[in-house]
């Protein structure tokens, strides 16, 4: 064997094993999914077909498309209150914190989290939240409310609060580096051309970070959207999510072609996203 | 023997990792099953004097061991499904005939069980009954001055944010009962609509649709709700042992039933631990074990005689066959299932 056949080997290798890998577990399972979604219910399982009833049954259910909806809104606020509470810290972080160590330690502060189990985490709201809660408790040591309140668990806005607390790090750490990227100097060049520093931040800063802003929406979105786990520990009757109607076709209904058709319809919901995003990002895109 | 080379190694341990170890090897049965019914109590023993290792999975609902076994089940050896999907899974194909001639306390389980249609086919049975109990009711004894007898107390709204109701379609039979509708299995579609109506109107009154044992204990030891259904015996005590006093009652218009049962999964009458783990469980050892762990009444009413103090024999209803008789059985709901389930899945999305 000639060293050059033995490099195409080792190469064949080194590029065969990724492509392997996702043919395997990405690509393969996509299309079982997607077979999956055009076979029939029928007792006691499912049987092959080639129909598009379990997308019309999508359609013409209201229970469905009242679910997506609500998902989708629970993302939008949960991606909205991260946003708004991630873009200051890492501003803050970033150009206002002169000590480096002490940026790093609160930087990290924000990751750290995850390396804590998300159920855990998630669990762990429970107790902070419940009638007889660390809230509820504090509130009322302070004076402040007399009867313990059971708005915080159980709810929407709970679940709004666990989701926000659990993806906040995917908001901040893309903001964080777009933020860090950006030269000194255009706030000194805006400052010597006369600009004050808030048309300085709205006009050059928060330009030059959407990419990351963009990148960040996204990725706390497409999280939100997937999530099962907040409603299972923390929702109230009014809480079910996509991911949770998926759970159940694959469980209690035994209907697996409807979930699979409704994890198609969320695929393509998260695609559409992230290429919408990845087209803004490209318009907003700047060389330095 | 073949040769093992380090590729196959390399190999061998990424298909374990990623697909589960093959069907159990010899002398090891693998169960899926429900918390308790494989408890260390009972198991260790049985485990010492045959050699038979025993590993458990555990499930949280009938429909995962469905999901399981649909999925590639052969992995397990039995399983313990519950009265109202044993039908499906022996049509399925998931599972092989018992052969009752090795049972040995066969004629002594409940002729109530004995005689299920939902556990034969074909003039053969499929399951051997191991333990059954009621969807009871239950209420913290301080929150209500006139004890609640009937559904009613989960509809009224002067319990708002006090109730928790089970997360499963078990809800429809709830309302339906509540609704006038005792046919609960066989439900037409009229009935299970006015059933979601029901449910939704409920739905404000109530705090949380529960899913697991412990969140529902947690629900009422962290003060969260004072009236729910609950798995009759189980939940109950574990509330009590943590210092609050909860009533569990059948309400006016009935309860659900349940039977589990064990089955062998396809292919695995051949292991040897089979059938002396279907013995050990349906004798005094595998019948005491699983009532002083999970609090459910059992299929075997000679070995609770024996094994159980009078006043165990008498809470868990063994003495008293009309209360058995008197239960709304779990039946299996065939193709009306996806209707049942889905019409609780509206009710959540609304």
């Amino acid at each position: 064997m000639t060293l050059r056949a033995l490099d195409r080997i080792g190469m064949g290798f080194f590029l065969g094993l990724p492509i392997l890998w996702i043919v395997l577990f990405m690509l393969v399972p996509y299309g079982v999914l997607l077979t999956y979604s055009f076979w029939i219910k029928s007792y006691p399982l499912f049987e092959p077909a080639f129909q598009f009833g379990n997308y019309l049954t999508l359609l013409n259910e209201p229970q469905y498309l009242s679910v997506i909806g609500r998902t989708l809104k629970i993302a939008v606020i949960v991606s909205v209150t991260a946003l708004v509470l991630a873009y200051p810290f890492a501003y803050f972080l970033v150009f206002r914190l002169k000590n480096v160590t002490i940026r790093k330690v609160l930087f990290f502060g924000v990751i750290a989290p995850l390396w804590v189990s998300y159920l855990l985490r998630a669990y762990l709201w429970k107790t902070i939240l419940g009638t007889q809660g660390v809230l509820n408790s504090t509130l009322m040591g302070l004076g402040i409310i007399s009867e313990p309140l059971d708005i915080f668990l159980y709810s929407q806005a709970a679940m709004v609060i666990t989701l926000t607390y659990i993806f906040i790090p995917f908001m901040v750490m893309p903001i964080y580096a777009a933020l860090e990227k950006i030269p000194r100097n255009l706030d000194e060049a805006s400052a010597d051309l006369g600009q004050s520093s808030w048309t300085t931040f709205w006009r050059v800063t928060v330009p030059l970070s959407l990419p990351g802003v963009v990148a960040g929406f996204t990725l706390t979105f497409c999280l939100c959207f997937g999530d099962f786990v907040a409603a299972f520990l923390v929702g109230g009757p009014d809480g079910l999510m996509v991911a949770n109607v998926i759970t159940s076709q694959f469980g209690a209904a035994l209907n697996w072609p409807l979930g699979s058709a409704l994890a198609v319809v969320m695929l393509v919901v998260v695609l559409a996203i992230i290429s919408l995003s990845d087209r803004f990002e490209q318009r907003t895109k700047v060389q330095f | 023997m073949a040769k093992t080379t380090p590729l196959k190694t390399i190999l061998t341990t990424i298909f374990v990792a990623a697909f589960g170890m093959p069907a159990s090897a010899e002398g090891e049965l693998s169960l899926l099953t429900w918390e308790g019914y494989a408890d260390d109590s009972f198991i260790a023993a049985f485990e010492a004097e045959t050699g038979c290792r025993v590993s458990a999975t555990y499930v949280g609902s009938g429909e995962e061991i469905i999901a399981k076994m649909a999925a590639g089940g052969g992995v397990y050896d039995l399983i313990t499904p519950a009265s109202d999907i044993t039908r499906l899974i022996i049509e399925a194909g998931f599972v092989e005939p018992v052969d009752i001639s090795r049972i040995e306390q066969w004629e002594n389980i409940y002729p109530q069980f004995r005689e299920l249609d939902n556990i034969q086919m074909d003039g053969e049975y499929y399951a051997m009954p191991y333990t059954w109990g009621a969807i009871a009711f239950m209420y913290r004894n301080d929150a209500f001055e006139t004890p609640p007898t009937s559904l009613a107390a989960l509809f009224d709204p002067r319990n708002e944010g006090r109730i928790a109701l089970w997360d499963d379609k078990s809800a429809i039979y709830v309302a339906a009962r509540y609704n006038g509708d005792t046919n609960i299995y066989t439900l037409s579609d009229e009935q299970i609509a006015a059933a979601v109506e029901t449910l939704i109107e409920q739905r404000p009154l109530v705090r949380r649709y529960w899913s697991t044992a412990g969140e529902l204990v947690d629900l009422y030891v962290g003060g969260e709700v004072d009236i729910s259904n609950t798995w009759a015996g189980y939940q109950s005590a574990l509330i009590a042992a943590e210092g609050i006093e909860v009533t569990e009652f059948i309400p006016e218009e009935n309860a659900e039933g349940w039977m589990d049962s064990w089955m062998i999964v396809d292919g695995s009458a051949d292991n040897a631990c089979t059938y002396p783990f279907l013995n050990m469980q349906l004798s005094e050892q595998g019948q005491c074990g699983v009532a002083n762990v999970n609090g459910y009444s059992v299929a075997n009413p000679v070995a609770a005689r024996n094994c159980m103090t009078e006043e165990q024999f008498v809470a868990l209803h063994q003495d008293d066959p009309a209360y058995l008789d008197a239960l709304l059985m779990w039946q299996p709901l065939g193709d009306r299932m996806g209707a049942y389930v889905n019409a609780w899945n509206s009710v959540k999305s609304q």
